[in-house]
């Protein structure tokens, strides 16, 4: 791999690591501000106060904050997240479960956000000064206008309910119990050979990828679209038309090359964002992801989950913004020169 | 204030020529209209509960009572002064949030910007900090931290929003601090607050009130959501996102009540998009639209 662009990851990953940190911090100090008692939250209804006092000692409750964040640090530098106060169970193994789950749909909706951003923008710049230019314009801005959770319910109205095309409930039928392995569904169901569960698996990710894939595809349109009009004004456009260069050779061959660069940039930040958004459409499809976990745990008040699940979630976003940078450097040749 | 003055004349012809912005102020007025006059536009008391008249379907469809035009929900509450109702939320959050957030944001964004420097520095990590949660999870941890409740809702959207526009305008002013009449006026002997009062705020102007447009959009849909998840207003004040959580356990008997507040929501983020959009293009502003769900 070229040198300038090892260094680069290297230059990223050292600004994310002390993001990371104060993420950590500020996790911790928000959360501490709650009115609840994390001691008396993990232990059964009926502890006596002294047996909860005794639990506030041993969870180094009683200490200062800056001495109870670095116990807490510590062991999350270990792996180990605590205990759920809701599930009794270590915080780790639930990340462990659902964070593949959320890694599978959110994969699903990259491909479908790509899909119909690039074919969009191109559809979009396609009818540039045209009569339909306005109206695409506008149903660009509709489709802008709504969020996934929108388009989850919209999409159980239409394909469960009205018409009962697919299911839109959990992520396995009940009749089939899951293959474990990985904790990658799709990849285990296939590795074991079964069909079956994989296509079941895929019929219930549907609906919810699609709502997840269709929100963030007019912002993909509407880059491209822009990037391909500004391409087109350059001097080498007209110029490779002035060879006779037939225009479908000269979208494809010219000036996608590089129209396609803020486009990726830009598809970087949304996948990003794209975790944030399986938030809720995992609630409404009952689907047994992260953000599932979140939601579940914000209503319980349970900490330990919280913050597990909000540290993953910076993790994710910075690890995508280094993975997406170094991409747009190994793609962009200037940039790599300049590195 | 004469330069922004100045600069709010030039544009006036320019916005009533477009069609975006008229649409999107219609919608917009609308909807504060409905939030305004609730109390003399809704029908019924949004939380009076008729358990004679449950789940009834919106006018157009058979069995329909005239009483209650778009129906009632499982509770027998009427749909459409709930919706009305809902209103009031609605834009109370996206209003008081996204000039919050604004206002917050803009600070920061101006003296990082022009002061450059260590301040810039602090405020720009602080930014990277912000966006390394997605938005969504960074209110919901908020609003456990905060509690529910229109308040912390609106407190949540303005500590998580601030940097969508710290962001963009940072690189605006930044711009703008390097033009030879700031440093004029530095020169002439203004102060640092008053160059950035007199000379910078008013070019950055336009830019503000679009970026303000879209966040009152942003700011009705986080508010749906923390409301869908029970996290916004307490549940005897009606909100769009609570509607749309009663009406998804009846989805298969009375999916009209589903339908209407998803409409509502729409119309209305769908208003300040439109507006958004029609004064970045009348505006003559560069902006890179995401998503930030």
């Amino acid at each position: 791999m070229h040198l300038g662009i090892v260094k680069m990851i290297g230059r990223r990953i050292l600004i994310a690591l002390p993001i990371l940190g104060v993420v950590s911090v500020l996790l911790f100090v928000v959360l501490r501000l709650l009115p609840v008692d994390p001691a008396a939250m993990s232990m059964a209804p009926n502890a006596t106060l002294e047996e909860i006092a005794a639990k506030r000692i041993e969870m180094g409750l009683d200490r200062s904050l800056p001495e109870q964040y670095a116990i807490w640090i510590g062991r999350v530098l270990q792996g180990d997240f605590g205990t759920s106060s809701h599930f009794r169970r270590p915080v780790i193994g639930l990340v462990v479960e659902t964070l593949p789950q959320t890694i599978e749909l959110v994969a699903l909706g990259i491909v479908v956000a790509t899909v119909l951003g690039l074919a969009g923008g191109l559809w979009m710049f396609h009818v540039r000064g045209t009569y339909q230019e306005p109206v695409v314009d506008f149903g660009s801005t509709l489709l802008m206008s709504i969020p996934e959770f929108l388009w989850a319910l919209f999409f159980i109205l239409l394909f469960g309910v009205a018409l009962e095309l697919l299911p839109f409930v959990g992520r396995l039928s009940a009749t089939y119990s899951r293959p474990n392995a990985t904790g990658f569904l799709l990849f285990d169901a296939l590795a074991v050979g079964r069909i079956d569960i994989f296509l079941d698996a895929l019929r219930h990710m549907v609906l919810p990828a699609l709502a997840l894939g269709i929100a963030f595809a007019p912002s993909i349109m509407r880059v491209l679209r822009s990037s391909l009009l500004d391409v087109y004004h350059e001097d080498y456009i007209h110029q490779a038309r002035l060879r006779g260069i037939p225009e479908r050779t000269l979208l494809t061959r010219h000036a996608l090359k590089n129209a396609i660069l803020p486009t990726l940039s830009l598809m970087g930040v949304q996948f990003g964002f794209m975790f944030g958004g399986t938030l809720l459409v995992e609630v409404i499809y009952s689907y047994p992801g992260m953000g599932n976990l979140m939601v579940d745990a914000v209503r319980n008040a349970d900490l330990p989950i919280i913050q597990a699940v909000g540290l993953t979630y910076a993790a994710i976003v910075l690890v995508i913004n280094t993975v997406v940078d170094a991409l747009y450097l190994v793609l962009n040749p200037k940039l790599r020169a300049a590195a | 204030m004469s330069a922004a003055a100045a600069s709010a004349m030039r544009i006036l012809p320019a916005w009533m020529r477009s069609g975006r912005v008229i649409i999107g102020l219609l919608i917009v007025a609308t909807v504060v209209a409905c939030a305004l006059f609730a109390p003399w536009l809704a029908p019924h008391d949004p939380e009076e509960q008729d358990l004679l008249a449950q789940l009834l379907p919106p006018f157009w469809q058979s069995g329909a009572d005239p009483l209650y035009p778009l129906g009632t929900d499982a509770l027998g509450r009427c749909v459409l002064s709930r919706l009305i109702w809902g209103a009031r939320v609605a834009m109370t959050v996206a209003v008081i949030a996204a000039f919050g957030a604004m206002i917050l944001g803009a600070i920061l964004a101006h003296v990082a910007g022009y002061l450059g420097g260590a301040v810039d520095w602090t405020i720009s990590r602080a930014v990277d900090v912000w966006m390394s949660f997605p938005p969504v999870v960074l209110s919901l941890i908020l609003m456990t931290g905060l509690g529910a409740g229109v308040r912390n809702v609106i407190l949540a959207i303005i500590l998580v929003d601030w940097t969508r526009f710290c962001r963009v305008l940072r690189s605006e002013v930044l711009v703008i601090a390097r033009k030879d009449y700031v440093a004029a006026a530095r020169l002439v002997g203004f102060s640092h607050t008053r160059t950035l009062l007199r000379e910078v705020l008013p070019a950055t102007v336009p830019l503000l009130i679009t970026l303000l447009s879209i966040e009152m959009a942003v700011a009705v849909i986080v508010e749906a959501i923390l409301s869908y998840v029970g996290m916004s207003v307490e549940a005897n004040i009606p909100a769009w996102g609570q509607m749309i959580a009663d009406a998804r356990r009846e989805i298969h008997h009375a999916p009209w009540g589903l339908v209407l507040p998803i409409l509502a929501i729409l119309i209305t983020v769908l208003g300040f998009n439109l507006l958004g959009d029609g004064l970045r293009r009348t505006l003559d502003v560069r902006l890179n639209q995401t998503r930030e769900g």
